[in-house]
């Protein structure tokens, strides 16, 4: 199996690695710009291409890691030229890009599978599978909260252009949004408050959003662009008619630096909590999107719970905008 | 000075009892209760006298009496109080109906006796740390907060805290109060909209009132807020519940856990860990605070109007999860 990334930014540059551990090749990274491109291929004996267009002929995979604003015309370059499609999330700008998206990797018959990256970390997968395994009960009340500092970005860069990335809520809060309807089942309502929204220009983002789902539990999902670097930091709770799940990452990090300085002029390194685990869960995610594609395997996110998640996450956007509650309406695309 | 205590309904009340004991120049004259059994109970537990009627308690002239009845049953017992020029420290909520918290302050006005809604946060010790710190401009303006006050089904204890007659609805009416009341003082604002889903989901089989809760307040300076008010931590919890918040603000976040100062505690006896509390008493410092504004006539740290504030907040949560969306607050003015 031969795969194509697209973007040599950070995303790429970690799906690359993770590609390493497969038994797929990696062709070529294709960027607009050429030296990140070349920087990266050569990493892997991997060629630079500068465009999707240049390399979807050398590929049977294309792995899209752009920014979110160019996902939808290189998912539909890609489906059209026949080749099987990894997309990095949120999977489009709109719901109508991404039923578009789906329904063009439909008819081309070629898979469309989206990067939803929690779903592969340990602690999250574990949470999910005691829920389905009836270990807590019914799942009624599930807190959910991730963040870390405010993207360190250029003036200009897209990632801080909400037209192009969706903010905070599309980019960051989305990864929980997945994750609550993984667990909780489909989201019927949805309430958000942020600091984008609120106070716009603040030095800080920070968002909080309630969801209902339809089978009656709760969800709460905050998401934060405002903690100093190099934190970053998740929590999750689930209480269930039958048990509760709790987890924070800053109190369970096995490892602690507590470092004084080194006389070489560092500063003390009193770095972010450390978690190692044998696996990335990159490599997770991309090992078990190898054998669903070369082997048919079954595989734990599928384009339409990347439809969803976007569907909730702008329904979040929008009730941030207008102050009212969103009600979802059903997705044709996903089986309830 | 005497001071008695009307009814034991509720759990607060012994450990009153024990507090009064230990601030000089009180005398804790003794209790009544409507509920024959739970007054020799109690009085018994105490070593304290036990009056045959509420009546009576008042004739044998205490300067103050702490009003621990269930929650509909405050307003005729403190208008009893007010009417005998009694001052009066009354549990949370203030009532379970606006036009009766209305009432019992103006009964206190009238007969000009203090009233104090017992809101024992205020006096929690990290909580008083955070505020000093708000005050003194170290943390900057806040922006958001992220808070819970979750706890156990409080009907293990007294089993009128799940009749929603007795104790005006579920996990909303108990443990909403404490976190709008604490952040009424920190940011010196008044809730503008409230916003609130509830579910049944925990204990069903056990209590008609809701068990779960998410609220979403706004403030009139434009600070949301979340409270998660869910009787969530399970029976086999390692405590009764607890009291947290994150407050973002234009500098960052500050992380708070007011029940925090525990041991954890193993016993071959429990067969599973609790946390033994050894931080300062909240109840204790909130009950000199009452005395000391008697004694020093002047009006209490937390006030009548703070308890009718916080109760609008819960009523508000009730109507909004009716509805499905927001339900201002018309209610314009500074924070008492």
């Amino acid at each position: 199996m031969r795969v194509g990334i697209i973007g040599a930014g950070f995303m790429g540059t970690t799906h690359a690695a993770a590609w390493a551990e497969t038994a797929a090749t990696l062709v070529g990274v294709a960027d607009s710009d050429a030296d990140a491109a070349a920087g990266l291929a050569t990493r892997y004996h991997a060629r630079g291409y500068p465009s999707l267009q240049a390399i979807l002929a050398e590929v049977d995979v294309v792995d899209i890691c752009t920014p979110t604003h160019l996902h939808y015309e290189m998912v539909l370059a890609a489906a059209a030229a026949g080749r099987q499609v990894i997309c990095e999330k949120p999977l489009a700008r709109t719901v109508a890009q991404g039923q578009a998206m789906i329904a063009a990797c439909r008819q081309a018959g070629v898979r469309l599978l989206i990067a939803h990256v929690v779903r592969f970390f340990p602690e999250y997968a574990l949470a999910r599978s005691l829920v389905v395994a009836g270990q807590i009960g019914r799942p009624a009340v599930l807190r959910l909260a991730r963040g870390g500092h405010r993207p360190q970005k250029a003036v200009g860069n897209w990632f801080l252009d909400v037209e192009k990335s969706g903010g905070l809520l599309l980019d960051l809060m989305i990864h929980d949004f997945d994750y609550a309807r993984w667990v909780a089942g489909e989201v019927e309502t949805v309430f958000a408050r942020s600091i984008g929204h609120s106070r716009p220009g603040a030095p800080v983002d920070y968002g909080l959003a309630i969801l209902r789902h339809r089978g009656g539990a709760l969800s709460h999902v905050a998401a934060a662009w405002a903690y100093p670097p190099p934190t970053f930091r998740t929590g999750l709770e689930i209480a269930g008619d039958g048990g509760l799940i709790e987890f924070e990452s800053a109190a369970m990090a096995p490892i602690e630096l507590l470092l004084r300085p080194d006389g070489a002029g560092s500063t003390p390194d009193v770095g972010k909590p450390s978690s190692p685990v044998h696996e990335s869960p990159y490599t997770t995610e991309i090992k078990e999107f190898y054998a669903a594609l070369a082997h048919g395997h079954p595989v734990r996110v599928t384009a339409e719970d990347g439809l969803a998640a976007l569907q909730i996450a702008l329904a979040a956007a929008e009730s941030a905008h207008t102050g009212q509650a969103v009600r979802l309406a059903p997705l044709p695309e996903v089986q309830p | 000075m005497k001071i008695g205590i009307l009814s034991f309904a509720h759990v607060h009340a012994e450990g009153y009892a024990q507090n009064l004991r230990t601030i000089p120049g009180v005398e804790f004259l003794g209790l009544a209760d409507d509920d024959p059994v739970r007054g020799r109970h109690y009085a018994q537990q105490c070593g304290a006298p036990l009056f045959p009627s509420y009546e009576a308690l008042l004739a044998a002239g205490p300067d103050a009496v702490l009003v621990c009845a269930e929650n509909s049953k405050h307003r005729p017992l403190v208008e009893m109080a007010a009417a005998a020029g009694v001052h009066v420290l009354c549990e949370k909520p203030l009532a379970t109906t606006l036009p009766d918290a209305q009432a019992l302050i103006t009964a206190c006005a009238g007969a000009g006796v203090t009233l104090m809604t017992a809101f024992p946060m205020r006096f929690s010790a990290p909580l008083r740390e955070i505020k000093a710190r708000l005050d003194a401009g170290e943390l900057g303006p806040v922006y958001a907060c992220n808070a819970t006050n979750q706890g156990e089904l409080p009907a293990r204890h007294r089993a009128w805290f799940v009749d929603p007659a007795l104790a005006g609805g579920g996990a909303v009416m108990d443990h909403t109060v404490h976190l709008v009341d604490i952040l009424r003082w920190y940011l010196a604002a008044e809730v503008v909209e409230v916003y609130a889903q509830t579910n049944q989901i925990l204990h069903a089989a056990e209590v008609r009132v809701e068990t779960g809760g998410l609220l979403m307040l706004t403030f009139a300076d434009g600070v949301f807020a979340s409270i998660d008010c869910s009787w969530s931590k399970p029976d086999y919890y390692p405590t009764w519940g607890g009291l947290t918040f994150e407050l973002v603000t234009a500098r960052g976040a500050v992380r708070v856990d007011a029940f925090k100062q525990n041991l954890t505690v193993y016993r071959q006896a429990h067969q599973r860990p609790a946390w033994a509390h050894w931080g300062s008493d909240a109840n204790q410092a909130m009950l000199e605070e009452f005395i000391a504004a008697i004694r020093e006539e002047r009006p209490p740290a937390v006030s009548g109007l703070d308890g009718l504030r916080a109760l609008e907040v819960a009523q508000a949560a009730y109507a909004s999860a009716a509805s499905g969306q927001p339900v201002r607050l018309d209610r314009p003015g500074p924070a008492s």
